[in-house]
């Protein structure tokens, strides 16, 4: 491969090169130099562009969506679900984790984590402590630990919700996860794509804590501390 | 059953994808509260046709379709008395803006840069798209994608001169 060709693929999509321009690069002095000249372009780029996103983008999004679709729903079929609600009463449905899903629960966390995890230990991330009372009691909880909580949202895991925060525990962010529907027999070690922390039982449902390899996790105790129930 | 597995996707989609979303319709709208209604529309419309959505590998792509179609329908129906807002005044809730010389030029010669050029490089910036997944979205082929990401790339190093720069080090 030439030198411009190399140039020509790697301008293009440095994360998308092919083998022969890897095997350029690995060979060529100059190409390499060039390679971390991009790199710091790129890099300058990522930054002139990505811009501030509003607070609470998210939760506008989802409720936007909930409101339209509730009045977009026929009157009628409105008032016979209300007369049928009066009528039959509210019927409770608790689904075991089987009927959830299949999925491992070290999976289910991790797969979520990947979604979350990022935006949930930015910095920017600031936690307003009436909304963290307001998604907890959702969930039907009341979060103790309040002051050390960065972060806190309602979030989908598995086919259920969960509710996700990042607790500071010694000066380092730990990721916190109480998932109400999915229920486990015993405490289990958390040890999943560079995560490692535990999944404990609870009254209702489960708590996973978890952080990066190399960060210290509270003890099983904390998940006795960190939750009360309604 | 289905309603809330529908539900649940939504939201991850909303979950994963918001402020990528977010970020582009900005850049397209150059109003944060244009680009609000924007993203407000095209979530609407992901939420009508997710049924339609087989490959959750392509959902980014997907709705980054979405966003362009509506606000191409958008800009069709309304066109608004267009301010040709500096960059810097986009950037003023972002408290990690930079305010380099660099960052300036690099500014300024992308608000310059034509629309078929800046839109793939958008797209591979903000929202990680691969060339393919980017030729898909613009509706053009891969070659011509790869090419406009290139210009638009040559184009805005040029600004930077990063000769001068490595010399400078």
């Amino acid at each position: 491969m030439k030198c411009d060709d190399f140039k020509f693929e790697y301008t293009v999509a440095p994360n998308e090169i092919g083998v022969e321009a890897s095997e350029h690069l690995a060979s060529c002095g100059q190409c390499q130099l060039f390679a971390e000249q991009e790199s710091v372009f790129e890099q300058q780029l990522k930054g002139v562009i990505n811009r501030g996103v509003p607070d609470g983008l998210r939760h506008s999004l989802r409720e936007h969506v909930y409101k339209v679709r509730f009045w977009n729903v026929p009157k009628a079929s409105l008032a016979l679900a209300a007369s049928l609600l009066v009528a039959v009463g509210v019927v409770t449905i608790n689904p075991t984790q089987n009927q959830l899903s299949a999925l491992p629960v070290d999976q289910l966390v991790y797969e979520h984590f990947s979604h979350d995890g990022m935006s949930s230990t930015q910095a920017s991330h600031q936690l307003n402590e009436q909304e963290l009372i307001k998604v907890s009691k959702e969930l039907g909880v009341r979060v103790t630990l309040a002051e050390n909580i960065s972060f806190a949202e309602k979030c989908p895991i598995g086919d259920s919700y969960g509710l996700h925060m990042v607790y500071q525990y010694q000066q380092q962010p730990v990721t916190v996860i109480y998932m109400p529907e999915i229920t486990l027999d015993k405490t289990i070690p958390f040890h999943y794509a560079g995560l490692h922390g535990w999944v404990k039982p609870l009254k209702n449902g489960s708590i996973a804590v978890l952080g990066g390899s190399t960060i210290d996790i509270p003890d099983e105790e904390f998940a006795d501390k960190a939750i009360e129930w309604l | 059953m289905q309603q809330k597995r529908k539900q649940l996707e939504y939201e991850r989609l909303v979950l994963v994808y918001s402020d990528e979303l977010f970020r582009y319709a900005l850049w397209l709208c150059r109003d944060k509260s244009m680009a609000e209604d924007l993203l407000q529309e095209t979530c609407m419309r992901a939420w009508k046709s997710l049924d339609k959505l087989r490959d959750t590998s392509s959902s980014k792509a997907w709705l980054m379709t979405i966003l362009r179609n509506e606000h191409a329908r958008q800009y069709a129906r309304y066109r608004p008395d267009m301010v040709d807002l500096d960059l810097d005044m986009l950037s003023l809730r972002d408290t990690d803006n930079d305010t380099s010389a660099d960052a300036f030029a690099l500014k300024q010669a992308l608000n310059e840069l034509a629309d078929e050029y800046k839109e793939p490089l958008l797209l591979q910036v903000i929202a990680g798209l691969s060339c393919e997944e980017i030729a898909s979205v613009c509706n053009i082929t891969k070659s011509a994608t790869m090419t406009r990401l290139f210009r638009a790339k040559q184009k805005l190093r040029d600004v930077l001169r990063p000769d001068e720069a490595v010399v400078g080090e």
